[in-house]
């Protein structure tokens, strides 16, 4: 990392004579615009993006309600109270949500990518209709899905009765709430792996397949063993991310069932909204982030190694 | 099912593969399931309320009932000002993050100065951290921010940014993916039009503007159009930053208060929560630019998201 790196700064003169500071000038010049414009960012970033970490770090050691009075040391008692009462029950919903609505996304978008990749008609079509539904607000989206499952009169139990089913109450029958929020879920967030799916398939050599159609293998054969090991690094990805995504769910429950029934669709996320925000105790909710943080993290790092090898195998 | 089949390999000629005609059509009936709700939506906001309750699968309207629309641009609504809310917050979330990350990128990309990995590094670092460690004590730094709302020197007594506009716009202006994307792209641009620049006497706001600029429009698009759809979705932090003042608020926020309370945003006609053709209206609205976006500049989308993997 020398100062005179690029031709440029030995062909422009050097006005002389020079002082010694305007010299000092000359070969710092780098250094100097570069702090010129990174001290005010990385002012700005230690205040907003290094001091919310440790001061959540910090909250989630104290008990206060975030309006009056100052916080007060209570140890650990924070993510103790995540072991007990309902909290249990809120983080097998989170992995729940986020390990089902992944896993079928995920192989909805395999094979619709897979699908998308041949040549047919209105393919742009087809594909720009996956995306959509990604481009939308949540937080509306989800305001309309109360429309969609009103009880009586809402079109999925008008078309439940056309069906001759009997209609769901929703807002009671806990088990269906917790499909809808995970269907709702993978409709807004199946776009981006079709998309990457189709990026990857993409980069597939179609003579590969050729070979192996001479050869006489089957469709499922070609997928089994060509597509499927070639798009590997990509389904590590898409199911990495996603895992991340999955477990920050909110708006779909905040505004689609509340967390209801009994907490049967209740989320960390929401959880944590509901500490500091409604319960102000800003303490658990504290906590509750570093807790989440903490799984996501390992969730990133794991995701990570996992890639790493699969390179390194290559 | 394999993907581009050439027609000369094939090895018997069969007249229908019937199996392939029944996975496109698997393929059709998805993507209508999938666009199904929208396409609802926007039926059901050009529907009377007579034949919306009528319909089951889809409300069919023999003639299109504009007056959801004229009563949503026209009445006394805070419709358009929760637009045009979300509309300057993206101004501002184009501009401040953007700036700084052509800056940023052209700082970590071409200039040489001890210490550079390490700072990168350390911006970079904060990535590995979800954004829900954020809410709760931005939310605290911001109502005990010293010296305004009417807190003292030391963030008491006031509610501090809360429910006013810096608590809105302050978080967020230094976007460290967008940093790390700019970097990359200036890598991919070769040295050669700077230095040129430079013997010319160009100094480094002028190599940055007319020389960086306009080879950067691609990923400077992409950046703008995920601001955009970030920003015109937001939900959470406004709820929890502004959630007390309608006035600054996105749409996306102002939606549920229609939904919730309809009532006082029919004007005249007096609808109330059950007039779901009205909630569909502005459901649209509300959704349409994003969607707008997406169909005129498709490809950079495609970019954007290849970007994310790929780079990210």
């Amino acid at each position: 990392m020398t100062t005179l790196s690029s031709p440029i700064q030995q062909k422009r003169p050097i006005p002389q004579p020079v002082s010694r500071w305007q010299r000092w000038r000359y070969y710092n010049r780098h250094a100097f615009e570069a702090w010129l414009i990174l001290t005010p960012i990385l002012l700005y970033y230690l205040i907003f993006n290094v001091a919310p970490v440790v001061l959540n770090i910090g909250l989630s050691f104290t008990r206060w309600n975030g309006i009056s009075g100052s916080p007060e040391w209570i140890g650990i008692n924070n993510y103790l109270q995540y072991t007990r009462g309902d909290y249990p029950r809120i983080i097998f919903n989170t992995a729940l949500f986020a390990v089902s609505a992944l896993l079928l996304q995920t192989t909805i978008a395999f094979f619709i990518a897979v699908l998308l990749n041949q040549k047919i008609f209105g393919r742009g079509l087809y594909r720009a209709l996956w995306y959509i539904p990604t481009l939308t607000s949540a937080a509306i989206m989800a305001q309309v899905a109360l429309i969609f499952i009103s009880p009586f009169d809402g079109v999925l139990n008008a078309i439940l009765k056309a069906l001759g089913q009997a209609p769901v109450i929703w807002t009671i029958q806990g088990n269906w709430m917790r499909a809808f929020i995970i269907a709702f879920t993978i409709w807004r967030g199946i776009g981006s792996p079709v998309v990457l799916f189709l990026a990857a398939l993409q980069g597939v050599h179609p003579e590969l397949y050729e070979a192996a159609m001479v050869d006489g293998a089957s469709r499922w054969r070609l997928l089994r063993y060509i597509t499927i090991p070639l798009l590997r690094p990509m389904i590590l990805f898409v199911l990495v991310t996603g895992i991340i995504g999955g477990f920050q769910v909110f708006e779909a429950v905040m505004l689609i069932s509340k967390g209801g029934p009994q907490n049967m669709t209740n989320v960390m996320l929401l959880q944590i909204y509901n500490d500091a925000f409604v319960n102000t105790n800003l303490g658990v909710a504290s906590a509750g982030a570093v807790v989440m943080a903490l799984i996501l993290l390992w969730f990133s790092l794991t995701g990570m190694r996992l890639m790493q090898q699969g390179r390194m195998e290559e | 099912m394999a993907a581009t089949v050439p027609n000369r390999v094939k090895p018997r000629r069969q007249p229908i593969k019937w199996d392939v005609v029944g996975l496109q059509v698997l393929l059709i009936v998805g993507s209508f399931l999938m666009a199904y709700p929208l396409f609802f939506g926007v039926a059901a906001s050009l529907s009377t309320l007579e034949v919306y309750t009528r319909s089951t699968w889809f409300p069919l309207p023999n003639t299109l009932y504009l007056e959801n629309y004229r009563v949503l641009f026209t009445t006394q609504s805070s419709i358009l000002l929760w637009v045009i809310n979300t509309l300057l917050r993206i101004a501002w979330y184009v501009v401040v993050p953007g700036t700084v990350a052509v800056l940023a990128g052209y700082v970590f990309a071409r200039l040489q100065f001890r210490g550079r990995e390490t700072v990168f590094l350390l911006l970079l670092s904060s990535m590995m951290v979800p954004g829900i460690v954020y809410y709760v004590p931005t939310y605290v730094m911001m109502a005990r921010w010293p010296l305004a709302g009417g807190n003292d020197l030391w963030g008491q007594g006031g509610h501090g940014f809360v429910n006013d506009w810096p608590a809105m716009l302050l978080p967020g202006m230094v976007n460290v993916f967008y940093i790390f994307l700019l970097r990359q792209t200036f890598f991919s641009i070769p040295k050669d039009f700077e230095e040129a620049a430079r013997v010319d006497g160009a100094n480094t706001f002028q190599v940055l503007t007319k020389v960086y600029l306009p080879m950067l429009k691609p990923a400077i698009t992409v950046m703008v159009i995920f601001q955009f759809v970030a920003i015109w979705n937001d939900y959470l932090w406004p709820l929890i930053a502004a959630g007390g003042n309608e006035d600054i608020w996105p749409i996306a926020l102002g939606f549920q208060r229609v939904m919730f309370s309809g009532a006082s945003f029919k004007g005249s006609r007096g609808g109330s929560i059950t007039d779901y053709p009205f909630a569909f209206a502005i459901a649209t609205v509300a959704t349409l630019p994003t969607v707008l976006l997406f169909l005129f500049l498709q490809r950079y989308f495609v970019e954007g998201v290849q970007g994310f993997a790929l780079k990210g």
